[in-house]
């Protein structure tokens, strides 16, 4: 029991959650709000995670620029692979997406002397030797850790810092979300979600909806890559493996596709999810070796979207309506 | 078989140039159906003209073709001047070519009033842009909630303005989707069986408004209905459509008595009728 | 001259093994509307079961790919009376039966890990031996898995030709509707989707393993896309077309390596030439290269 105890554990959850909860932020305009299923939204966290390192470490870029080309690269891969696929029908087009998302993550690993290949961005070679991209924000997280040190001693941690960035961050982007969400912008998209000849004989022009609602999803999703990037310090190409995609679509299916709010609780218990297999020790758990919790917590995020989806497919927070009328 | 095209001088005086619809000789064929084959007609400037034909005749498939929803494999449909066949659908509504469906489509997730707001042309919330300007979007909003308000008013779905359209009856969708073509503003209005299912008060007063219309917001509508009385009374012109191709096309009156459509069509209605 | 023989030999074997993982994800989707990302982890689960009779418990091989396909045929019809027929009827829609179909996926992974470990595992026979074909080097396990794998193929497009499952099969999947009212017994052709479907995941992930030599619970995993591309080159929910379009996705992911394209692949690309053709498919003909039907909305 002893790590539940721990304020270090709540705390690595919490800095977790506000991440994915940037993530499934991106999903849920896309889906909970123009009903377009992007399966390789994985794509777009490592596309930017990945551009800050190698500009930062490789070509000695501020990290700030970097982390803002990362984004813009993020949306431009949104772009793309809407342009080229966005016009298939819904099933499609998810396949279509985790390709983008594959081809993506297998020019990462056979790219060594870009990105590091298999060992990560450790590996990418830099002039100086010296590989880690997080000093310049890391100056803001000391000054952040510094400040609450006189106050709470050494639970003052890098990863309390984190939440203490990402969770604003977290909450503006609900705040734009939930606003965009009203405007009559995101009404069509709601039309779109159930007919397409509607909305188009009303003179709306569909597929640049559903292009916009995509790239906006990769902007949140490049954004929550920049954190990735920074909470972990270091990235390899299995970071960004398919199923990354899927504890996001966890998240939202939780969450109820459509509900803002619910999707904060929805990436705590992910968050909680992820650092129990991680770190709880006690009693089942300790009879598992750590490899084989990364496993156990595959099969629980399996077992919850399966139970989710057979048992209140409208989320915890959502209206059966919404998943079902489909 | 003899076509008799009975033409009147009131129409066929109007020369193309006038015309708000020009449709050229259009066909399409689906795996080996050819639901429209070599249809041409005009259609002047603030006229009500009808296309009536049995079931499979063609009449929702041409408008599929009109409206843009299917392409022409050969053929021009010019709308004031433009050709549209190679248009997206929504340009084309964008024009002022909009039209309702057979079924009644109604965004069922959405509510009545979203689905008469969603129609309203020139939102500036539509754009990512509105978005940076939220006091513009917000009054273009309460306008358009005040004209849908209207609209339901007109079809008696006042009371259902903040449900879900799906759960109106299959007469209520029929009504909103009228409402929602009309909240377009549109200059030429393609209705496909607007009325079937709709009680016969409520058809009477909807006459009424689309007659207002045409004269005061100059529109011009073709319409397709199976109710003959509905035809004869609001129409100035009837197209009898039988098997994708155009049989007869004139005055409401010389359609009634013509024997080629009487044959084709009416004879059998009429009998059945009465 | 040489590299073409062996290029082509070897696409033609794995072009072989993706027609039969296809074919059956093909199938599935006709039938149930259904993306079944879980057949990957059918393989896995297949080639392991497959090992563990043959290898652990010694048992005759033949005997053993009888058995994994067995328990593949056996587990997916356990998931079809706890899971995808509850679905159907609760209408579920595209998106649930979705995340269904990987949640499915996510929780076989770890059991399997569970079951059979982390471990490289090779089948019991001689993967070093090979036979020289001018010049080509063709290995005695990749002649096998061709002969079997043809022969495997030859009795599944036999039995959707002729069988009388195999034709309500195909009339339940060309017009759900009509299929139910002209007296097809539906649970029974979506039961006999399922068994097929399990069956051949199995067969196809014991060719695998063999033609690799070794494997670990990751092989399925890391094909599934390149079966989605072989289904959508040969028409997405056609059997025969996921046949051909198979065996052609495994050539041209071969062929991808010869000099004349593009100087050649390099072979740690080649999933990305199949993850490329399916997007290339879906760009320029998403109906497939062999259908007809207008699949862009």
């Amino acid at each position: 029991m002893s790590v539940f105890l721990q304020p270090g554990f709540w705390v690595f959850v919490l800095a977790l959650a506000g991440i994915y909860g940037i993530f499934s932020l991106g999903l849920q305009i896309q889906y909970g709000v123009g009903g377009v299923m992007n399966f390789g939204h994985v794509g777009m966290m490592a596309i930017s995670g990945y551009t800050i390192a190698v500009l930062v470490i490789k070509y000695q870029w501020s990290f700030w620029w970097a982390a803002f080309i990362g984004v813009a690269l993020a949306a431009l891969l949104g772009a793309l692979l809407g342009l080229t696929t966005l016009r298939l029908s819904g099933d499609y087009f998810a396949i279509a997406s985790i390709a983008f998302a594959e081809i993506t993550r297998y020019w990462i690993l056979n790219s060594d002397s870009v990105t590091g290949g298999t060992q990560g961005t450790l590996a990418i070679p830099s002039e100086s030797g010296f590989s880690s991209y997080t000093t310049e924000p890391d100056v803001i997280l000391t000054w952040i850790q510094d400040r609450l040190y006189p106050l709470i001693g050494d639970e003052a941690s890098r990863d309390l810092a984190m939440v203490l960035v990402v969770w604003p961050f977290l909450f503006l982007f609900i705040w734009i979300s939930s606003r965009l969400q009203q405007t009559s912008w995101a009404r069509v998209l709601r039309a779109t979600r159930e007919d397409d000849d509607v909305p188009r004989s009303l003179g709306k022009n569909v597929f640049r909806f559903r292009l916009q609602t995509l790239i906006i999803g990769s902007v949140f999703g490049g954004i929550a890559g920049i954190f990735w990037a920074l909470q972990f310090m270091l990235l390899a190409p299995e970071d960004f493996l398919r199923i990354v995609t899927f504890y996001g679509w966890m998240i939202l299916i939780l969450a109820g596709a459509t509900r803002v709010k619910g999707l904060i609780f929805a990436s705590i218990f992910f968050g909680f999810l992820y650092g129990a297999t991680r770190f709880l020790d006690f009693w089942p758990l300790s009879l598992l070796s750590s490899p084989e919790r990364a496993y156990l917590r595959v099969f629980l995020i399996g077992l919850v979207i399966v139970l989710l989806m057979l048992k209140r497919p409208q989320g915890f927070f959502g209206k059966r309506e919404e998943m079902v009328l489909e | 078989m003899k076509k008799l095209i009975a033409r009147t001088e009131s129409i066929s005086k109007n020369s193309s140039n006038e015309h708000i619809l020009e449709v050229k000789d259009i066909s399409v064929s689906f795996g080996g159906v050819q639901p429209v084959r070599g249809v041409s007609f005009g259609l002047t400037e603030n006229s009500f003209t009808s296309i009536i034909g049995p079931n499979g005749a063609g009449k929702t498939s041409l408008f599929n073709l009109i409206s843009g929803i299917n392409k022409v494999d050969a053929g021009e449909i010019i709308f004031r001047g433009e050709a549209l066949q190679d248009i997206h659908i929504h340009k084309i509504a964008q024009k002022g070519l909009v039209r309702t469906f057979q079924g009644a489509k109604v965004i069922r997730r959405l509510t009545v009033a979203e689905n008469l707001m969603m129609a309203v042309q020139g939102n500036p919330g539509d754009n990512l842009r509105g978005f940076l300007n939220p006091r513009a979007r917000s009054s273009f909003e309460s306008k358009s909630r005040e004209e849908a308000m209207r609209r339901l008013e007109q079809v008696g779905l006042t009371k259902f303005a903040d449900e879900f359209a799906g759960i109106l009856s299959g007469g209520q969708r029929k009504l909103l989707d009228l409402s929602r073509a009309l909240m377009t503003k549109p200059s030429l209005l393609l209705l496909d069986e607007p009325f079937a299912g709709v009680n016969p008060t409520l058809v009477e007063k909807l006459l009424n408004v689309l007659e207002e219309l045409r004269k005061d917001q100059e529109m011009t509508f073709l319409l397709i209905e199976h109710d003959l009385e509905t035809v004869m009374r609001i129409s100035d012109r009837v197209i009898v459509m039988a098997e994708g191709k155009i049989i007869a096309d004139g005055l409401p009156n010389s359609i009634y008595e013509s024997e080629v459509v009487i044959d084709a069509y009416l004879g059998s209605r009429r009998r059945g009728a009465k | 001259m040489t590299d073409l023989i062996q290029y082509l030999f070897n696409g033609l074997v794995a072009g072989s093994i993706f027609a039969i993982a296809a074919v059956g994800i093909s199938l599935v989707y006709s039938v149930l509307r259904l993306v079944n990302f879980a057949a990957g982890d059918f393989l896995t689960l297949g080639a392991f079961i497959t090992y563990y009779f043959s290898v652990t418990l010694e048992l005759n091989f033949v005997l053993s790919i009888l058995i994994s396909m067995l328990a593949g045929m056996g587990i997916s019809w356990f998931l079809e009376l706890v899971l995808w027929r509850k679905l159907r009827r609760n209408k579920a829609g595209t998106l649930a039966l979705f995340l269904v179909a990987t949640g499915v996926a996510l929780m076989l992974r770890p059991v399997i890990q569970y079951l059979f470990g982390t471990q490289v595992r090779k089948f019991n026979v001689d993967i070093l031996k090979t036979y020289d074909f001018f010049g080509a080097r063709i290995a005695h396990t990749q002649l096998i898995v061709l002969i079997f794998a043809t022969a495997s193929i030859i009795t599944i497009a036999l039995f959707m030709a002729k069988a009388r499952i195999g034709k309500d099969m195909r009339a339940y999947a060309n017009n759900p509707s009509l299929a139910a009212v002209s007296g097809i017994n539906v649970d029974r052709v979506v039961v006999a989707t399922w068994l097929i479907s399990g069956a051949l995941g199995s067969l196809a992930g014991v060719f695998q393993g063999l033609v690799q030599g070794q494997f670990n619970n990751a092989m399925g995993e890391s094909l599934l896309l390149s079966f989605f591309a072989a289904v959508v080159l040969g028409t997405i929910g056609d059997a025969y077309g996921a046949l051909l379009g198979g065996l052609l996705l495994g050539l041209f992911m071969e062929l991808s390596q010869l000099g004349i394209f593009f100087g050649g692949v390099p072979s740690n690309y080649k999933p990305v030439v199949a993850f490329a053709a399916l997007v290339l498919v879906l760009l320029f003909k998403p109906e497939g290269i062999f259908g007809y039907r207008a699949r862009k909305v």
